[in-house]
């Protein structure tokens, strides 16, 4: 019987610890996510959604008005729309 | 004559013991579950098998020199197979939701007593005649209320092999039995109209958040819980693979292939271990019991977490969201969002409730941390 009580009382110490350090966890890496990570966001967002928010004015200020287009993509529209234009040549 | 008889004792009908034809019979019962009513069938399927195959006379699968043997020591003695299959979880997982609304982390947290009431109940059984569990035992055991087959299995592997067979055969038929268990308890704990309560839409994520975020994870796990790295190192390193977007191949294999392979052999060992002297008696009979405990224990506290928080929080947040803390994902959620719809038909919680879901396999997983280091 004593046994019992004796496992009793370390189940009881288990759940204890148990759960608090799984909250003490937990809750640290909420500021985590709170502190490091929404820093993180706002000082990078994302390339697609920026030109559209918060770095469209650095943009400016740094007089890149088509900087947000990469060469890759400009070269194939250019590519694409010379293409069209010579069937078209070739069909008149 | 002689050899007549020879060829008659080498046959299965000759050896057959009671307790192997119950096994294979339960291996069968398996099979059902899986095939017929779909439940987990990834793993129940190759399991089931497994037990067919470990009892069968003579053939000696599961003795040294067969191949069930070498597939458990290999991969589940190891502790190699659930880390791999975690390491895939982790390229499945998107933490969007969670980061989006860190606050769920809490309710990942409370639905987390499950396990650790069941530790008592575990204790508490050593009074039923024919039953001694130790400490170990029952933190094995209590595994199963994290809802989360590998991190159950780890931890089985490590505290108590003798019982892994039953503990997983607890923990994934009673994820298979989510949506059967947890809706009457959610009802019973919530009024209707904190079921209709609808929740705000989620920011988006930058990418760069759900990059650090896995590294951060992994710092903190290394600095104050070490004895959860294997685990969560596994699951951080699927995750950064996903979201760093530099190793799809990487990523999409963990995902796939290895975590198919792996499981196929995961299934296969447990299944090993289901003979008839390791799952034939009470302490089985216990396991299962105490299983379902565990699953409604962690569903109702995460739940009433979830409705503290709501009387607290600016933000409204639905009750519901709280029995997604058990892990088991995505179903967990998915039930989440389908008692919430039974509501309110506006009522979409499936993206809230993927927070407390995500945050549920990282809560389980410092549970079984917390229980390595202080019980292992």
């Amino acid at each position: 019987m004593d046994n019992m009580q004796q496992q009793f009382f370390e189940a009881g110490t288990l759940m204890l610890a148990g759960m608090v350090f799984v909250f003490v966890f937990l809750s640290m890496l909420i500021i985590f996510i709170n502190t490091v990570l929404a820093r993180l966001a706002i000082k990078f967002p994302d390339p697609i959604v920026a030109p559209l928010s918060r770095t469209n004015r650095k943009s400016k200020s740094h007089s890149k008005p088509h900087g947000e287009i990469s060469p890759a993509v400009v070269a194939a529209i250019s590519g694409a729309v010379k293409r069209y234009r010579t069937q078209h040549g070739k069909d008149k | 004559m002689d050899s007549l008889t020879k060829l008659w004792l080498s046959t299965g009908l000759a050896n057959f013991e009671i307790g192997q034809v119950v096994m294979m019979l339960v291996g069968c019962g398996l099979l059902y579950l899986a095939i017929a009513r779909n439940f987990e069938p990834l793993l129940l399927l190759p399991m089931g098998f497994g037990a067919i195959l470990t009892n069968i006379p003579v053939s000696g699968f599961s003795e040294v020199g067969g191949l069930l043997h070498y597939i458990y020591y290999a991969g589940i003695d190891t502790g190699i197979f659930p880390l791999i299959i975690f390491m895939g979880v982790g390229a499945m997982t998107d933490f969007g939701a969670l980061i989006a609304n860190p606050k769920t982390l809490l309710l990942g947290a409370a639905a987390q007593f499950g396990i650790f009431a069941t530790l008592f109940g575990a204790i508490a059984l050593n009074y039923v005649p024919g039953i001694e569990f130790t400490l170990k035992d029952a933190s094995a055991i209590a595994i199963i209320g994290g809802a989360d087959g590998p991190t159950a299995i780890f931890l089985a592997s490590k505290l108590a092999p003798d019982l892994l067979g039953a503990i997983a055969v607890a923990a994934y038929s009673y994820m298979a039995l989510v949506p059967i268990i947890q809706p009457p308890i959610m009802r019973a704990l919530t009024t209707l109209d904190e079921r209709k309560i609808e929740m705000a839409q989620l920011r988006s994520v930058t990418k760069i958040e759900k990059i650090i975020f896995p590294l951060g994870v992994l710092l903190m796990t290394i600095f104050f819980l070490p004895a959860a790295t294997p685990l969560v190192g596994m699951f951080c390193l699927g995750n950064l693979m996903r979201e760093s977007g530099v190793v799809d191949r990487l990523s999409s294999t963990a995902q796939n292939e290895l975590i198919n392979i792996t499981t196929i052999f995961l299934g296969l060992g447990v299944g090993s271990k289901l003979s008839a002297e390791a799952f034939l008696n009470v302490e089985t009979l216990g396991i299962l019991g105490l299983g379902a405990v565990a699953f409604s224990i962690g569903t109702a506290s995460g739940v009433i977490m979830a409705k503290t928080m709501n009387k607290f929080s600016k933000i409204p947040i639905n009750p519901l969201i709280g029995a997604a803390g058990v892990s088991a994902v995505p179903m967990a959620a998915r039930v989440a969002n389908k008692v919430g719809l039974e509501a309110n038909p506006h009522n979409f919680l499936l993206m809230h409730a993927m927070g407390p879901n995500v945050a549920g396999v990282l809560g389980s997983a410092v549970a079984a941390g917390v229980l390595l280091a202080l019980v292992g």
